[in-house]
C-alpha cells in the first residue's frame, strides 16, 4: 500500500451542484438555489398535494448528538446498524470544535407540504401515500436509482438518501411499515428515532410547521427547567458533616 | 463474522511498514475489547519470548485499540475504546495495563469495517495512520509532530475530508456516503516526548487517562490514528435490538440515560459527553478537575466551571494524564486521622501537582531549593499560566519538568524522598503508583489495584450503602440491599454474605472483608467488569446500574440490561453464567501476561498508607455489615486495612480463582479449563505456572 498517497485525492466532496452535473439531470434553476423553501414553493407551486398529516420537529439546542435516532432509524429500516443508511443525520463536528449551539445540525426530513421530490420522480416511487396519512415516502420497488429525488431535495444536505448497495434512494416514511419496527408506524403512530430519543429532541406534530421559515422545524421543545439545584456531583452532607464534628484530623 | 463483529482487525508493523488483518474470529472466545486486545498481545508480545517486557517504550510493545461487539449499533454506552499494552506509568516497573476511552473512535472504527488497531514496532520518522474505510495508508506526520492535539487533529480533519461543508454536505467515499467526520486519536507534546505522565486524546475532551499510553504512542513515533468509515454492522436481531433499547427507556429513563437538559458529565449515551461546554461539544469529564484553583471543601461544581474547563482544554491540548499529575482531585473533605501532610484537607485525587505543591509548603521545593522548582513559577500555582508552564516543563523536561516526566514515585525516588513520604502517607499512591479514585472504603476496589496494574476504574459496586455518598438517605435496610444484590451475582448468587464490609475483629476474616466470601464478591466484579466493561466496551459509568430509583423499586437493570444487549447483537446462545465464565478468561489472559511479566505473589501489595488511619476517603455511604446474625449499615470512613487481612484475602481469593496460593499463578488445571492449554504450555515452559 502506498505511504505517501494523500487521502484529499481520493477522498471527494459531494454537492447538489456535483450530483447534477454527474447524472446529467434537469432541474428548474429555481430548484438549484437550495436551502431556500420560499423557492421551493416556487418551484412546486403548479402543484398541489394533500398534506402530511405528520411531520417530525426537532430541538437542535437540545440535542446530545448521540446519534440514537440514526441507528435505530437504520435498525428499523435496513435492518442493520448503518448510519449512512438512515433517514435522519444528526451531524456532529469533528473533532468538536466547534461551540454549542453550533456543533450539531439536526437533519430531519420536512414530510414538505410541496414535495419536490414527489414532483421530479419519474416512476411515480416517491409518492404521496393517501393511504397512509399521506405522508411522502418511496417505493424502492419502484425507484430506479435516477438520484432526481435526491438533487431534488431542497435542503442542505439533501433528506432523500442513496443506498449504494441495492442503488435506490430512500426516504423518512414515519417508520410507516419499517421492517424490523415492531411498533405501529406512520402519522399515527410511533418513530424510531422519536421514542429512543433520550432527551425528548424530536417529536412527531399533526401541523405541518412553517414552509417558509428556515428553521421552521427547530422549535423549543426543553422541558421547563428543573428547580434550582445543584448541577454535578453533590456532597455527601452525611460525610462532611461528620467529618466536620470530628474537626477533620 | 456480522452479528456485531466487523469481522477484521488491522495490525500495522511501523518498523516494517508492514499493514495487515487478523480474522476477528480467530479471537471470537475472548468477546473483544480488553478480552482480544489481551489475547493478542500474548500472541505478539509473550509468544515469540524474546522480551521482557520491562520497558513500555520498547518497539515489542504491542498497543491495541479494540472495540466491542456492541459498537456502533445505537447500544447506548457501548461505543468505548479499550486500550492495553505494557505502560509506563506505573512503579516500580512497567505493567500489563489496560484502559478505555469514549467519544466516537470505535464507533467509526466498526463502520469502516475493523474491530481493532493492533500496533507495534516503531516508525524511523514521525507518521500517522489513516484509515478509510478498508483503505490504511501510513502518512508522513512530520508536519504534527510537536502540534497540540486539537491543532493535529484539525490538520488531519482537513486531511481526511479536504473541503466537505461541515453539516451541508454528504462526503463521498468510494461509492458511498456519509454526514460523518473522521474521528482520531492522537497525542500532544506531552506523549512525543515519551514522558509517563502522556495520555491518549480524542476530539476535544476525551482522554485514555491511565497508564501513560500517549508515552507509548510516542515511544513509536505515531502522532496519530484517524478513521472514518461508510458502512455499517450486521446484527443478529435489528427488531429486538431496538426493542430492548424500548424496555430500556421506558423502564428505566432517569437511572440509566441522560435527560433532557441535562449537563452533568454522565450525560453519556453512544459515549457522548454534554454539549455546553466551554471549548467545543464535548466535556472533559474527569479532565475538567485537573485544574483545581483551591483547595477547599465542596464539590467541584461550586468552583468556577469555565476556569475547570479551561484548564481541561490545557491538559487535553498537551497531552497529559489528567489523573497522575492532578493538582487536587474532585473533592476535598476533611478526612479524619488523615496524614499531617494534609492539614486535615485531603483532596480525593492528590496527584503531582498537589505533590509538588506541598513541597513548596515545606521549602523543600521552589526557586534554588533543594530541588530547584524552575521553570515553574511556584507563586502561581493556582493559575491557569502555572498550568501551561507545568504542562510544557514536563513536555520539554525542562528543570524540574524532566523530573516530572519520568513519573511521580520517580521524581519522588530521585529526590531522596519516596520512603518517608510513602510510609507516613503523604503519597497517596494506593498500589503501582496509581493514582487515588474511590479506592476505599469499597475493598473491591482496594483489591483490583493490588491484583492488577493499578486503578479498575470500576463503580459498580461504589453506590452499594445505605444513602450518602451520591445518593440520598436509605429508603431500604441492609438486608433488602445485599438481599436484592444476591440475587444478580451468577455465579455466586443466594449468598448475600459476600456483600457484608464487616471490617474489624475476627468477624472480618469469617465473613467480612478478607473472607472468602469477600474473594466471591471480587472475583465477580472483574469477571463482570472483564467482559461487559472492558470487552462489550459499555462505560462503566452508565452500566451496571444495580440499585433502582428509589423506593420500591431497589433493583436497577444490571445486569439484565448488558446481557439483553448483547444477545440482540450477537444472537449469542450463551447464558449469563456462560458469559461471566467469559469475563473468567479474558481475567485469566491478563493474569498470564502480568506472570510472564515478573508479577508474584509477593509483590501484590499496598502502599503504607492503606493500612494507616486516614486511609479512607469519606465519600462513600454506610455499608451494609453482617455481624453477629444480623444486618446493618455502618459508616466506613476510619477504616483502614489490616496487613494480615489483605494476605489472608489474597489466599483465599487465589485459591477460588484456582490459582497457586503461594504465587499467585494460574494452574494447568485452571487454564486448560477454560480453553487456554497453549498458554498453560507457554507458562510451564518459563517455570512460570502454578503448581
Amino acid at each position: 500500500m502506498a505511504e505517501s498517497e494523500k487521502p484529499r485525492d481520493k477522498v471527494k466532496e459531494i454537492g447538489r451542484r456535483e450530483f447534477l452535473v454527474g447524472s446529467g439531470a434537469v432541474i428548474a434553476a429555481g430548484a438549484l438555489a437550495a436551502g431556500i423553501p420560499g423557492t421551493t414553493e416556487a418551484a412546486a407551486s403548479s402543484i398541489t398535494y394533500p398534506k402530511s398529516e405528520g411531520y417530525i420537529v426537532y430541538d437542535s439546542r437540545l440535542c446530545l448528538g448521540c446519534q440514537s435516532c440514526m441507528f435505530a432509524c437504520a435498525l428499523t429500516h435496513e435492518g442493520v446498524a448503518n448510519p449512512s443508511l438512515s433517514r435522519i443525520q444528526i451531524i456532529r463536528d469533528a473533532p468538536s470544535f466547534t461551540k454549542y449551539p453550533y456543533d450539531v445540525v439536526m437533519s430531519v426530513c420536512r414530510q414538505c407540504v410541496s414535495p419536490l421530490c414527489v414532483q421530479v420522480c419519474p416512476t411515480g416511487a416517491c409518492h404521496v401515500d393517501e393511504a397512509n396519512g399521506n405522508i411522502r415516502r418511496i417505493d424502492q420497488k419502484k425507484c430506479i436509482g435516477c438520484k432526481k429525488c435526491i438533487q431534488a431535495c431542497p435542503q442542505d444536505p439533501h433528506k432523500t438518501i442513496w443506498n449504494p448497495v441495492i442503488k435506490k434512494s430512500a426516504k423518512c416514511d414515519l417508520c410507516e411499515g419499517a421492517p424490523y419496527w415492531n411498533e405501529k408506524g406512520g402519522p399515527k403512530g410511533k418513530q424510531a428515532c422519536v421514542e429512543t430519543c433520550p432527551v425528548k429532541a424530536l417529536k412527531l406534530v399533526t401541523e405541518a410547521p412553517s414552509q417558509t421559515d428556515i428553521n421552521g422545524y427547530d422549535l423549543n421543545l426543553a422541558p421547563p427547567p428543573p428547580k434550582a439545584k445543584p448541577q454535578g456531583f453533590v456532597l455527601p452532607k452525611q460525610a462532611t458533616d461528620k467529618a466536620a464534628e470530628k474537626g477533620g484530623n | 463474522m456480522a452479528n456485531g463483529y466487523a469481522g477484521k482487525i488491522l495490525k500495522v508493523n511501523l518498523t516494517k511498514k508492514e499493514i495487515s488483518v487478523i480474522d476477528t474470529a480467530k479471537y471470537a472466545e475472548f468477546g473483544g475489547g480488553v478480552g482480544m486486545g489481551a489475547a493478542i498481545f500474548w500472541d505478539i508480545a509473550v509468544v515469540p519470548g524474546d522480551w521482557d517486557m520491562q520497558d513500555a517504550f520498547d518497539p515489542r510493545n504491542v498497543i491495541s485499540l479494540m472495540t466491542g461487539p456492541l459498537a456502533a449499533t445505537g447500544v447506548p454506552g457501548a461505543g468505548r475504546t479499550s486500550v492495553c499494552a505494557i505502560a509506563s506509568e506505573t512503579y516500580p516497573t512497567p505493567l500489563f495495563h489496560r484502559t478505555s476511552f469514549g467519544g466516537r473512535f470505535a464507533t467509526m472504527l466498526k463502520l469502516a469495517g475493523w474491530d481493532g488497531v493492533v500496533v507495534h514496532g516503531k516508525a524511523a520518522a514521525p507518521v500517522w495512520i489513516n484509515i478509510i474505510n478498508d483503505k490504511v495508508v501510513i502518512e508522513d506526520g512530520s508536519k504534527l509532530w510537536g502540534l497540540d492535539t486539537y491543532e493535529a487533529q484539525d490538520q488531519i480533519t482537513s486531511a481526511v475530508s479536504g473541503r466537505t461543508r461541515f453539516g451541508q454536505q454528504w462526503q463521498e467515499i468510494g461509492n458511498e456516503y456519509t454526514t460523518l467526520m473522521p474521528q482520531i486519536v492522537c497525542i500532544g507534546p506531552v506523549g512525543e516526548s515519551m514522558t509517563k505522565v502522556a495520555a491518549l486524546i480524542h476530539g476535544s475532551g476525551v482522554s485514555a487517562r491511565t497508564g501513560g499510553f500517549g508515552g507509548v504512542f510516542g515511544s513509536k513515533n505515531l502522532k496519530a490514528i484517524s478513521v472514518i468509515g461508510t458502512g455499517g454492522v450486521q446484527v443478529a436481531d435489528p427488531a429486538g435490538l431496538v426493542d430492548t433499547r424500548l424496555w430500556h427507556t421506558r423502564n428505566f429513563p432517569k437511572i440509566t440515560l441522560a435527560q433532557p437538559g441535562a449537563s452533568a458529565c454522565m450525560t453519556c449515551l453512544n459515549n457522548d459527553r454534554r454539549r455546553n461546554s466551554y471549548y467545543g461539544g464535548e466535556a472533559m469529564c474527569a479532565d475538567e478537575y485537573w485544574y483545581m484553583g483551591k483547595q477547599e471543601p465542596g464539590s467541584f461544581s461550586s468552583r468556577d466551571p469555565e476556569a475547570l474547563m479551561r484548564g481541561a482544554s490545557i491538559a487535553i491540548k498537551w497531552g497529559i494524564c489528567s489523573w497522575a499529575t492532578k493538582f487536587g482531585g474532585a473533592i476535598t473533605l476533611p478526612v479524619p486521622d488523615a496524614p499531617k501532610a494534609y492539614k486535615g484537607m485531603v483532596p480525593m485525587e492528590p496527584g503531582i501537582g498537589w505533590y509538588i505543591k506541598y513541597l513548596y509548603e515545606i521549602g523543600e521545593l521552589g526557586p534554588g531549593k533543594k530541588i530547584d522548582s524552575y521553570p515553574l513559577p511556584m507563586d502561581q500555582w493556582d493559575t491557569l499560566k502555572f498550568r501551561e508552564t507545568f504542562c510544557d516543563a514536563i513536555a520539554r523536561r525542562i528543570g524540574i519538568g524532566a523530573d516530572l516526566a519520568n513519573g511521580y514515585l520517580e521524581a519522588a525516588e530521585k529526590w531522596g524522598r519516596l520512603e518517608e513520604d510513602m510510609n507516613n502517607g503523604t503519597i497517596r499512591l494506593p498500589a503501582w503508583g496509581a493514582s487515588w479514585h474511590h479506592t476505599l472504603p469499597g475493598v473491591d476496589w482496594a483489591y483490583s489495584y493490588i491484583m492488577m496494574s493499578g486503578d479498575p476504574v470500576w463503580h459498580g459496586f461504589f453506590g452499594l450503602t445505605g444513602g450518602g455518598g451520591f445518593g440520598g438517605p436509605a429508603t431500604y435496610t441492609a438486608e433488602e440491599l445485599v438481599n436484592m444484590m444476591a440475587k444478580k451475582v451468577i455465579p455466586f448468587d443466594n449468598d448475600p454474605i459476600i456483600f457484608s464490609n464487616t471490617w474489624k475483629g475476627d468477624e472480618a476474616f469469617k465473613t467480612g472483608i478478607y473472607s472468602p466470601y469477600k474473594a466471591k464478591m471480587f472475583a465477580w466484579a472483574r469477571r463482570f467488569a472483564g467482559f461487559y466493561n472492558e470487552s462489550m466496551s459499555f462505560c462503566e459509568m452508565l452500566l451496571p446500574v444495580f440499585m433502582g430509583s428509589g423506593p420500591g423499586n431497589l433493583a436497577g437493570p444490571s445486569p439484565e440490561l448488558e446481557y439483553r444487549y448483547y444477545k440482540a447483537v450477537t444472537g449469542s446462545k450463551e447464558s449469563f453464567a456462560d458469559t461471566m465464565e467469559t469475563g473468567r478468561k479474558i481475567w485469566n489472559m491478563e493474569r498470564a501476561i502480568r506472570v510472564m511479566a515478573g508479577r508474584h505473589r509477593d509483590q501484590e501489595k499496598f502502599a503504607p498508607f492503606m493500612h494507616m488511619p486516614g486511609a479512607t476517603f469519606p465519600i462513600s455511604g454506610p455499608k451494609p455489615v453482617y455481624l453477629n446474625g444480623k444486618w446493618s449499615f455502618e459508616s466506613h470512613n476510619d477504616l483502614y486495612l489490616d496487613r494480615e487481612g489483605v494476605e489472608q484475602f489474597k489466599t483465599n481469593f487465589y485459591k477460588l480463582e484456582g490459582w497457586d496460593t503461594k504465587t499467585g499463578w494460574p494452574t494447568k488445571k485452571t487454564l486448560e479449563k477454560l480453553g487456554m492449554k497453549n498458554v498453560a504450555d507457554l507458562m510451564k515452559s518459563k517455570g512460570k505456572l502454578g503448581a
